[in-house]
């Protein structure tokens, strides 16, 4: 109070005042240091990704052939998208990867990292293992499973010859009612242990006293996964569960390597059929807006998320 | 000078800085990949760019020494610059890369009714100037000329010619005593031995190539329905949905059905081709109905190499009707070579091209030291093919330009066909194969992409009758 009483009252709001302007230019400078080490980045990503993004965008209402001028045809090739019953049928497939990709490898996933979790002794080496498909490319994985479910010379046929029933000549890859279901098996085998070193990590954030309480108050094994775990990693699985969404959406490369969308179209999926109209049969303006309409639909799920997580779901 | 498209630090720098500068200049995406040494202008000197799609070290080996390398001695003041790509769709990035403007200065592109599609998008050159002024038209053969020209634009040169054939396990062939077929009867009288003797009588598989359904379906067409009726259909005169066109697929079905093509339908969709090619050479798969360009390769299946003592031959395709002439070739042409119309050294591309197809003592070694691959389609007579070449080979170029000459010549769909109509004559045999289209509506499908292609000027000069 009496350093107040002191203070000659004309003189201190002036200084309050030139203070508080040299700290808005103090804020502003900042701010452009900021942007200015922001900016060599965002002018990469304007140029990458908004540039073609705003292309794609344009073109999807063309009849860009992938080369040379477009013509404008309006709202043609987005009609065209909602009759035409391939795009439906490869629909259809994302939907049947979609509940695979997210029910098998999450399933595993949650499995391998409990089962982990309860050992101390060799858990890297396990870790370890379960992640090395993850880190191969996916084509050789695609390349070496096309082999090994052939069925006149692959793992089928050698358990076939063993006599075990049923298995020995079956073409997985060839027989249109288990193409989709056999590519998948890959791509769930190559990316289950990538989820469990994941759910392994984010079970490992969680309080042990947690698990000490559940004991002390009689909780078996599954009640303190259901009770504890699973409570304690929602926020991890809330996320692959996004990203599997995204992931079964682009899912491509295993496909187009082992069958190529075949027998038939029956291993077809949005993005390979997208690829054969840009790329085979010069369509690249129908392909994009099958590609913007994979993105709305992306773009859905997305708005989704951030509904659940404003609700406070993921928490 | 030989490449690989692994970067070096100072090309990452390079690219890395050209991007920091792209930043601030317009035009980035047309300067990216462009290549450094587009250097030549007009001069006809410089360097020249070439992505191509040599598989094999010692394919890749050939191709530097005995054509760049003899290039660059002929012509020391080019320096052709060479990108092999191994693995990937060379003509998906070229496409790309011609659409940015940027690319290599010379184009390996795809078969003539694609490379069409190119050249209607203006990313080729016309190449009518330097065919006037080095006379290409006194060297390459008429038919493969024509087939790149549209509104008196020469917009590629054929790179390879094409055809169909019908390679023969010899050993087992003389072991069960059976010879080439030239009738239907013939071959589905041998099919049938075979396969009730557990031998597949036709390898085949389309899990690697997914377009492998055309080969055969080219064939059928040609040596079933007849290059007369294929013709036809090409130009106009009849639709693909005549009763001709439709029992030929039906006969090729009928052939899977029962188990002799590929083995049926799934083992067809799900064999990998290398092991098709094993099978071949250890006799358990008695013939194997492929291109031409097989020839390179398929000695990998026979010999030591393969731990057997087996040996291949080939024969043509027999003919499926009386009415239909037998030797009979399929025709088409295996990708195209054309200039960048975005190159600066358009010139000396041009030079490159004109020392290609008109150098004939080298182009013939070409073909008798590497089987098929070097098919350039120039004018030469048989004696004029160096010795020392497989017979087999020189048999192939034999059959060619007699069949060329007396009019024996069918139509191969990845030539002639227009790409939508092309893209569905693989991709809709297989619903035939699964049951899930009836021959009669696939010609019906393929007949309506093909007319509104027609309409729209996207097929190429037909060779026609003689």
């Amino acid at each position: 109070m009496a350093l107040h009483a002191q203070a000659p009252p004309s003189t201190g709001r002036p200084l309050r005042a030139e203070q508080q302007r040299a700290n808005r230019r103090a804020a502003r400078r900042r701010k452009a240091r900021a942007l200015l080490f922001l900016a060599p980045l965002l002018g990469l990503n304007l140029l990458v990704v908004v540039g073609p993004s705003v292309a794609t965008v344009w073109y999807s209402f063309t009849d860009w052939s992938g080369l040379g001028p477009a013509t404008f045809v309006g709202l043609d090739n987005y009609t065209r998208a909602f009759g035409d019953p391939l795009v439906r049928a490869a629909l259809m497939h994302n939907l049947i990867w979609f509940v695979l990709f997210l029910s098998v490898p999450m399933g595993l996933g949650l499995l391998g990292a409990f089962l982990l979790s309860q050992i101390t002794r060799f858990q890297m080496l396990f870790r370890a293992l379960f992640f090395i498909p993850y880190v191969v490319a996916s084509v050789v994985n695609a390349s070496v499973w096309k082999s090994l479910l052939s069925p006149t010379n692959g793992i089928g046929h050698a358990l076939g010859e063993l006599g075990v029933p049923w298995i020995g000549d079956v073409a997985f890859l060839g027989d249109t009612s288990t193409s989709l279901i056999s590519v998948n098996f890959v791509v769930d085998w190559h990316f289950w242990g990538f989820v469990a070193v994941i759910f392994l990590a984010a079970m490992q954030g969680v309080d042990p006293e947690l698990y000490d309480a559940a004991k002390v108050d009689g909780a078996n094994r599954w009640q303190q996964f259901t009770a504890v775990t699973l409570p304690g990693i929602r926020p991890t699985v809330v996320f692959l569960v996004l990203m599997t969404v995204i992931w079964s959406l682009k899912a491509f490369d295993y496909i187009y390597v082992m069958t190529q969308g075949g027998p038939a179209g029956s291993s077809e999926v949005v993005s390979t059929y997208m690829y054969k109209v840009a790329f085979s049969q010069y369509e690249a303006g129908y392909a994009a807006s099958l590609g913007l309409s994979m993105a709305f639909v992306t773009a859905l799920v997305l708005a989704v998320y951030q509904l659940v997580r404003k609700r406070g779901w993921e928490a | 000078m030989i490449t690989t498209p692994r970067p070096s630090r100072r090309r990452f720098l390079q690219g890395a800085g050209m991007t920091a500068a792209g930043l601030f200049a317009p035009g980035l995406l047309s300067a990216c990949g462009s290549g450094n040494g587009s250097t030549g202008g007009d001069s006809g000197t410089g360097t020249v760019e070439l992505w191509i799609d040599i598989q094999g070290e010692p394919n890749q080996t050939y191709f530097s020494d005995k054509v760049i390398g003899a290039f660059e001695q002929y012509q020391s003041d080019i320096d052709v610059k060479v990108t092999y790509y191994t693995g990937a769709d060379l003509r998906k990035l070229i496409q790309t890369a011609l659409q940015a403007k940027s690319g290599p200065d010379l184009v390996r592109g795809p078969s003539a009714t694609q490379t069409l599609a190119w050249s209607k998008a203006d990313v080729l050159a016309d190449l009518s100037s330097y065919a006037d002024e080095w006379a290409w038209a006194d060297t390459l053969v008429s038919w493969a000329m024509e087939a790149f020209t549209t509104d008196g634009k020469l917009f590629a040169l054929p790179m390879r010619v094409d055809t169909l054939l019908m390679y023969t396990n010899q050993t087992l062939f003389a072991e069960k005593g059976w010879g080439a077929p030239t009738t239907l009867a013939e071959l589905e009288g041998l099919a049938e031995e075979a396969h009730g003797q557990g031998i597949t009588p036709f390898g085949a598989s389309n899990t690697d190539w997914k377009a492998a359904s055309e080969w055969h379906m080219s064939a059928m067409w040609n040596h079933y329905s007849g290059p007369e009726a294929v013709y036809q259909a090409l130009t106009g005169e009849i639709t693909w949905t005549e009763p001709v066109f439709v029992e030929a697929v039906e006969l090729l079905r009928s052939w899977f059905d029962k188990g002799w093509f590929g083995g049926g339908a799934e083992t067809y969709f799900s064999v990998p081709a290398q092991e098709v090619g094993a099978n071949f050479g250890n006799g358990t798969v008695a013939m194997v109905p492929q291109g031409v360009w097989w020839m390179s390769s398929v000695g990998n299946f026979f010999g030591t190499a393969a731990n057997n003592e087996n040996e291949w031959d080939w024969s043509p395709w027999p003919a499926l009707r009386d009415e239909v002439a037998y030797p009979l070739f399929d025709l088409g042409i295996g990708g195209s070579l054309g200039i960048n119309a975005h190159s600066d050294s358009q010139d000396a591309a041009a030079e490159y091209l004109n020392w290609y197809y008109g150098d004939r003592e080298a182009a013939l070694q070409r073909m008798a030291d590497v089987p098929a691959t070097y098919n350039i389609p120039i004018q030469f007579d048989a004696a004029e093919v160096p010795a020392g070449i497989d017979e087999r080979s020189r048999r192939v170029l034999d059959g060619l330009n007699t069949a060329v000459d007396a009019g024996n010549y069918g139509y191969v769909t990845w030539t002639w066909w227009p790409p939508k109509a092309n893209a569905f004559v693989y991709e809709g045999f297989e619903k035939v194969l699964t049951g899930d289209l009836s021959p009669a509506d696939y010609c019906e499908q393929m007949d309506q992409l093909f007319q509104e292609e027609r309409t729209a000027g996207d097929v190429p000069q037909i060779i026609s009758r003689a």
